[in-house]
C-alpha cells in the first residue's frame, strides 16, 4: 500500500526525533493489515480484528542503552483503540492519554484513534524514562481526545472489577476473554459492538457480555441462535443452571443482547440483567 | 456455518465427567485407531553449560548436545552415523530456521545442524539456511530433506511457537492458517509436502519464553534459562514436550495455574484432527539426557 507524503507525515510527527539521546535507528516504516505481519508475526491479528488502518514505527538507538521500539497506531476510530488497548490488561496506570499502562519495558496508552506501544528491549532506569518521555511527547501533540465505545456505558457499575473491560467486535477476540462457542454464534462483526465486564460476587467473578446490534430484527437472530446453540435445554426460558452449578441467562432490550455467564446463583443473574440499561 | 458448535457448554459437560478433560481446549476425543497407534520418541538434553550469556549459546556445548540427542534419538551410538540416517549425501537440505529477532535458532545452532549434515556427505552448495525467504530460496524450492529447528515460546495468537508453527513461512499468505487461533496449522504440512521431507524436529528449549506481553510478545523477564534442546522425527510430540514445560514454568512464576493467553489447542488438533503427530503426553516416549535441576517435566 503506498501513502501520501501527507498521511505518513501525520503518524510521523506524534513521534519526537529524539528523546534523552535516543535518536531514529533506521528508516520509519508504516505497516497496512496485509503487511503487519512482517513486522509483529501472529499477534497482527489482534490488530487486524481492531480495524486498524496504519502502524508507523519507528526505532530509536543510543549507545550503551537497549534499542526502543516506537509504534503507532492509526485504528480508524477512538473506540477500535479503547478496544485495542483493552486487549492487554497487563501493567499499572501511567496517567497518559485516554487510559495507559506501563510494566517494565512495556508502556502503551490510547488516545483519540491512535493506540500508542513504546518498547524497549531491555529495562534499564534510562530506557523506562525514555518510554515515559516519549509518551508524553506524543500525547502532547495529540491534542484531541476521542468517545469511548457507547455500549461501554451501558455496563452495571455495581461490583464490576476495574481495569477488566474488553470492547470488541470480533468472535475471536471475545473467544480470547472469555471462551464461548468456536463459532461466530452472536453474529458479532464490524456492525455490532460488543463489551465484556467481570463482575465481583463474594470470592468469585462472573462475566457480563453485552453485544449492540444495528437494528432489533439482528437482535432477535442472534439471540435465538444463542439459545438454541448454547442452552438448547433451556426451552422457553432465557435462563438455564449449567453443567458446573452457575447460571446463565440471555436477554434482549430493543438492540442490545445481554448474556450473564456462570452467574453464582438465579437470583444474581436476574439482578444483573435488570442493572443493564439503555441510555 | 456447520451444525455442531463447540461451545463453553461442552467444555463443561465434559469437566463434569472427567475434570481434567477440559484443560487443552479442543474437547476432542482420541480415536480408537489412534489409541493403538505407536509412540512418539522425544528426546530432552539439557546443560548447565549451555549459554555463554543470556540467549547466547555455547557452540561447542550446542554442538554436543545436539550430537548426543540425536544418537539417543536414533539409537545411533555415533553422530555421524546418526545423521546418516537422516540425511543422505545426494539430499538437498533446508534448515529451517527462526530470525524473530527477540528468540532467533542462533547461528550457532545453525552451525552445529549444517555440521553434521555436511558430515553426513551433503555438500554445502546443497544446504540452505532460511526463514522467511524459504518459498524464494532455490535449495527450499529443491529440498529433499529439511531440518525444523526454532526456539519454543508463547504466542498470542495461536497459544505456543513451536516446530509445527515454524513451517508456515511455506505459505503464500500466512494469514490464512490464523483462524481459530490457528487450530488446523497442521494442514499446511501436507499441503505443502513437509510430512515426509521434515527428517528432524529440533524444539530450543535454551531461553524458552513462557509470557507474552504487547505487540511484539516479548519482554525479556519472561524468558528463562532452562539450557534445553528437544529433538523428534514428530513435530507434535516435541511441541507437546516443549509445552508443557512451559505451562509448567507459568505455575511455578505465577504461582497459580494461569492459563495461555490463547490455548495452545493447534497441537492438541494436529494429532486429532490431522494426525500430523502424537501430543498424548502417555504415547510420548521421552528421553530425559542431561542436567536435572528445575527440568519442570
Amino acid at each position: 500500500m503506498c501513502y501520501s507524503n501527507e498521511e505518513r507525515d501525520e503518524l510521523a510527527v506524534l513521534l519526537p526525533e529524539e528523546v534523552n539521546g535516543w535518536r531514529p535507528a533506521e528508516d520509519d516504516r508504516i505497516f497496512d493489515p496485509e503487511t503487519i505481519f512482517d513486522y509483529i508475526d501472529g499477534a497482527g491479528e489482534v490488530y487486524r480484528a481492531f480495524g486498524f488502518r496504519r502502524l508507523f514505527a519507528r526505532h530509536f538507538a543510543k549507545s550503551g542503552q537497549p534499542d526502543i521500539y516506537a509504534d503507532v497506531f492509526d485504528m480508524g476510530t477512538s473506540a477500535n483503540a479503547f478496544g485495542v488497548f483493552t486487549h492487554d490488561p497487563e501493567g499499572k496506570d501511567v496517567g497518559i492519554g485516554q487510559g495507559s499502562k506501563g510494566q517494565g519495558s512495556l508502556l502503551s496508552f490510547w488516545k483519540d484513534r491512535y493506540f500508542i506501544s513504546l518498547f524497549a528491549e531491555e529495562e534499564t532506569e534510562e530506557s523506562k524514562q525514555a518510554l515515559m518521555a516519549i509518551a508524553h511527547e506524543v500525547d502532547r501533540t495529540l491534542e484531541r481526545t476521542g468517545p469511548l465505545p457507547l455500549i461501554v456505558s451501558y455496563l452495571p457499575d455495581e461490583n464490576r472489577i476495574e481495569g477488566r473491560i474488553h470492547y470488541f467486535f470480533n468472535h475471536l477476540i471475545l473467544n480470547f476473554h472469555y471462551f464461548v462457542a468456536d463459532e461466530n454464534i452472536l453474529f458479532l462483526d464490524e456492525n455490532t459492538q460488543g463489551a465484556l465486564a467481570f463482575y465481583r460476587w463474594a470470592d468469585s467473578t462472573y462475566p457480563l457480555l453485552l453485544i449492540l446490534y444495528p437494528d432489533v430484527a439482528k437482535t432477535s437472530e442472534a439471540h435465538d441462535n444463542f439459545i438454541q446453540t448454547y442452552m438448547p435445554d433451556a426451552g422457553a426460558s432465557d435462563l438455564i443452571q449449567t453443567e458446573n452449578g452457575k447460571w446463565t441467562a440471555a436477554r434482549v432490550k430493543k438492540n442490545l443482547l445481554i448474556i450473564v455467564f456462570d452467574a453464582p446463583s438465579r437470583e444474581e443473574a436476574e439482578k444483573k440483567l435488570g442493572e443493564v440499561r439503555l441510555k | 456455518m456447520k451444525g455442531k458448535f463447540f461451545t463453553r457448554r461442552d467444555f463443561l459437560k465434559a469437566a463434569a465427567v472427567t475434570p481434567l478433560a477440559g484443560v487443552l481446549g479442543s474437547g476432542l476425543k482420541v480415536t480408537a485407531a489412534d489409541e493403538t497407534a505407536n509412540k512418539s520418541r522425544v528426546v530432552l538434553i539439557r546443560d548447565e553449560n549451555a549459554l555463554v550469556s543470556f540467549k547466547k549459546p555455547n557452540p561447542e556445548v550446542i554442538q554436543q548436545m545436539l550430537d548426543q540427542a540425536v544418537t539417543a534419538l536414533l539409537d545411533v551410538s555415533d553422530p555421524v552415523a546418526a545423521w546418516k540416517k537422516l540425511v543422505k549425501p545426494e539430499d538437498i537440505v533446508g534448515i529451517k530456521s527462526n530470525v524473530w529477532r527477540y528468540l532467533p535458532t542462533t547461528e550457532e545452532v545453525e552451525g552445529a545442524l549444517k555440521k553434521r549434515i555436511m558430515d553426513a556427505g551433503v555438500a554445502e552448495k546443497n544446504i540452505g539456511i532460511d526463514d522467511r525467504g524459504v518459498r524464494r530460496n532455490p535449495i527450499f524450492q529443491k529440498a529433499t530433506a529439511i531440518i525444523n529447528a526454532r526456539p519454543a515460546r508463547t504466542h498470542h495468537w495461536s497459544g505456543i511457537g513451536g516446530c509445527i508453527k515454524n513451517q508456515i513461512m511455506f505459505v503464500p499468505r500466512p494469514a490464512d492458517y490464523h483462524g481459530d487461533s490457528c487450530a488446523d496449522m497442521a494442514t499446511l504440512w501436507k499441503e505443502f509436502n513437509l510430512v515426509e521431507r521434515t527428517k528432524l524436529n529440533v524444539l530450543l528449549m535454551l531461553s524458552p519464553q513462557f509470557h507474552s506481553v504487547g505487540p511484539h510478545g516479548y519482554a525479556d523477564r519472561y524468558v528463562w534459562q532452562y539450557k534445553g534442546i528437544i529433538v523428534s522425527p514428530d513435530p507434535v510430540a516435541a511441541d507437546s514436550v516443549g509445552l508443557r514445560i512451559i505451562l509448567a514454568k507459568r505455575l511455578e512464576h505465577f504461582g497459580k495455574d494461569e492459563p495461555l493467553e490463547t490455548p495452545a489447542k493447534h497441537v492438541q488438533i494436529a494429532e486429532t484432527r490431522h494426525g500430523l503427530g502424537i501430543s498424548d503426553p502417555s504415547r510420548i516416549e521421552l528421553i530425559q539426557l542431561g542436567w536435572k535441576e528445575d527440568i519442570l517435566i
